[in-house]
């Protein structure tokens, strides 16, 4: 099966192109000219909401990011996921695996991104993989590049782009994970590399590798790779004790967008910077419509992307609980997504972000950065729904007090 | 006459993390002048595609 091309959206629709890939959302207008859509689709039916993206969440996420195990053998000291060698008890295997793929299909999404722990230990990834592809979906992969890599070399062109897991280069990445683990990492970039052409890195940053990006994305260029993506160290996992030590300083955050762009031009590499950073860009006050056109938007947990963990379990993005349970106990699984999806209630404070508490109330920046990370809120504040204390806006307005951080995040739904 | 209709954002790339959305800052370098030439050019691409609608349109979820 083809490659899903388009679909219809309340602001008209979403059209993928593949060479070069891009996802260009369209109004109503181009959408009747371009794809025929003719007749009232019952998602037009506010005249309102005709080129006004955000005003409703999408009709189903642009991608999701399935975790598909919980078991990896790094144990760093700030995953997300808490990984361990054993994984998660009532971790899904393949078989639930291909129906939330033919679920996600059935809901138009365009793209899933497949992690864990590390997935690359499961000997079905390739199969899964081909189903996506089969069921029109682009499959793509993080992983550490620690294990499986012998796994990965002869299903790597399944997949539409690998990133690896890189978070500084040498003692750093070390002091980062808490064990010396670089030149694995870098080896499995060389292998990889070397039979495709789409792999990049991920890198967290924090404020042991902060001085060193410079380096790394030097390093990303003398590797041939596809692009950097910087990716802001959430209170998730394990990483929830260890956020206080590790999660960058306010100057840091204020200094972040131009040191990307700096070492960009210096060394000729794409950089992506994660939903997370979206208050660090408005810091510099880029045209809030230019941001628009490049589809720049801060949380989007719920509405552009959807997160599932081993267990199946839907949350709003990667790093945030799955919701409570429904009356019978029952959460809600990735495999029924669409019945979820449309409930009033879903995802919490992830889509009432029209209704953001000042400063946030009246930045010129709300409709994309939506109020910043929901997860950091959380664990920050106790309240997910309040402004993100780290954004470089809220802390000069007096909002990025902290309460004192906790061992442990609260369970925030979504 | 029909309006022509409006390309309004173009999300460049894909997003293989699988922790977060991650977005193409790199066109920031060259300026609002070209990124606002972008999103043109991203129409004249699908124009030359010839996309297609596939599947049943839904209905669209509520405003939490």
């Amino acid at each position: 099966m083809a490659e899903r091309s388009a679909r219809l959206e309340a602001f008209g629709a979403i059209v993928q192109l593949r060479r070069p890939r891009a996802l260009a959302f369209v109004d109503r207008a181009w959408a009747r000219r371009r794809l025929g859509v003719g007749g009232a689709p019952a998602l037009w039916r506010d005249p309102a909401a005709d080129g006004d993206i955000g005003r409703a969440p999408l009709s189903a996420p642009l991608e999701a990011h399935l975790q598909l195990t919980n078991r990896c053998g790094a144990g760093c000291q700030g995953c997300y996921t808490g990984a361990s060698p054993q994984g998660a008890p009532g971790e899904w295997g393949l078989a639930r695996w291909k129906r939330a793929i033919d679920e996600l299909a059935a809901m138009g999404v365009f793209h899933v991104a497949l992690g864990g722990g590390e997935s690359t230990l499961l000997p079905w990834l390739g199969e899964l993989a081909r189903h996506a592809r089969a069921r029109g979906l682009v499959p793509n992969l993080t992983t550490a590049g620690l294990e499986g890599l012998e796994a990965l070399l002869p299903i790597a062109h399944l997949f539409g782009q690998i990133n690896v897991s890189l978070d500084g280069l040498g003692p750093t990445y070390a002091r980062v994970r808490g064990f010396d683990g670089f030149a694995r990492v870098d080896a499995a970039l060389v292998a990889l590399r070397l039979i495709k052409r789409e792999i990049g890195i991920n890198v967290v940053v924090t404020r042991e590798n902060f001085a060193e990006l410079g380096a790394i994305f030097a390093h990303a260029r003398r590797r041939r790779l596809h692009e950097v993506e910087l990716l802001r160290f959430k209170p998730s996992g394990r990483g929830a004790a260890a956020y206080a030590r590790l999660r960058c300083t306010d100057a840091q955050h204020r200094a972040l967008l131009p040191v990307v762009l700096a070492a960009a031009r210096r060394h000729r590499m794409r950089a992506k910077l994660d939903c997370s950073y979206t208050p660090m860009i408005a810091h510099h006050a880029p045209a809030p419509a230019m941001l628009a056109q490049l589809s720049v938007y801060g949380c989007t947990g719920g509405d552009f992307l959807v997160g599932a963990k081993a267990t199946g379990a839907v949350t709003a993005c990667s790093f945030a609980a799955p919701p409570p349970p429904a009356a019978d106990g029952a959460r809600p699984t990735v495999d029924e997504l669409a019945r979820y999806w449309r409930r009033d209630d879903a995802f919490g404070a992830f889509r009432t972000w029209q209704a953001a508490a000042a400063p946030c109330a009246s930045c010129a920046y709300l409709r994309l950065c939506r109020g910043g990370c929901r997860v950091v809120s959380a664990h920050t504040l106790g309240d997910a729904a309040a402004p993100d204390p780290e954004c470089p806006r809220v802390v000069d307005a007096g909002g990025g007090r902290r309460r004192s951080l906790p061992l442990a995040s609260p369970a925030i739904s979504g | 006459m029909a309006r022509a209709g409006r390309v309004l954002a173009v999300k460049w790339g894909m997003n293989p993390n699988s922790s977060s959305l991650g977005v193409d800052v790199t066109f920031l370098l060259a300026g609002a002048t070209v990124v606002a030439a972008l999103t043109p050019l991203g129409g004249a691409l699908l124009r030359l595609r010839r996309p297609t609608l596939a599947g049943p349109p839904p209905e669209s979820p509520p405003r939490g």
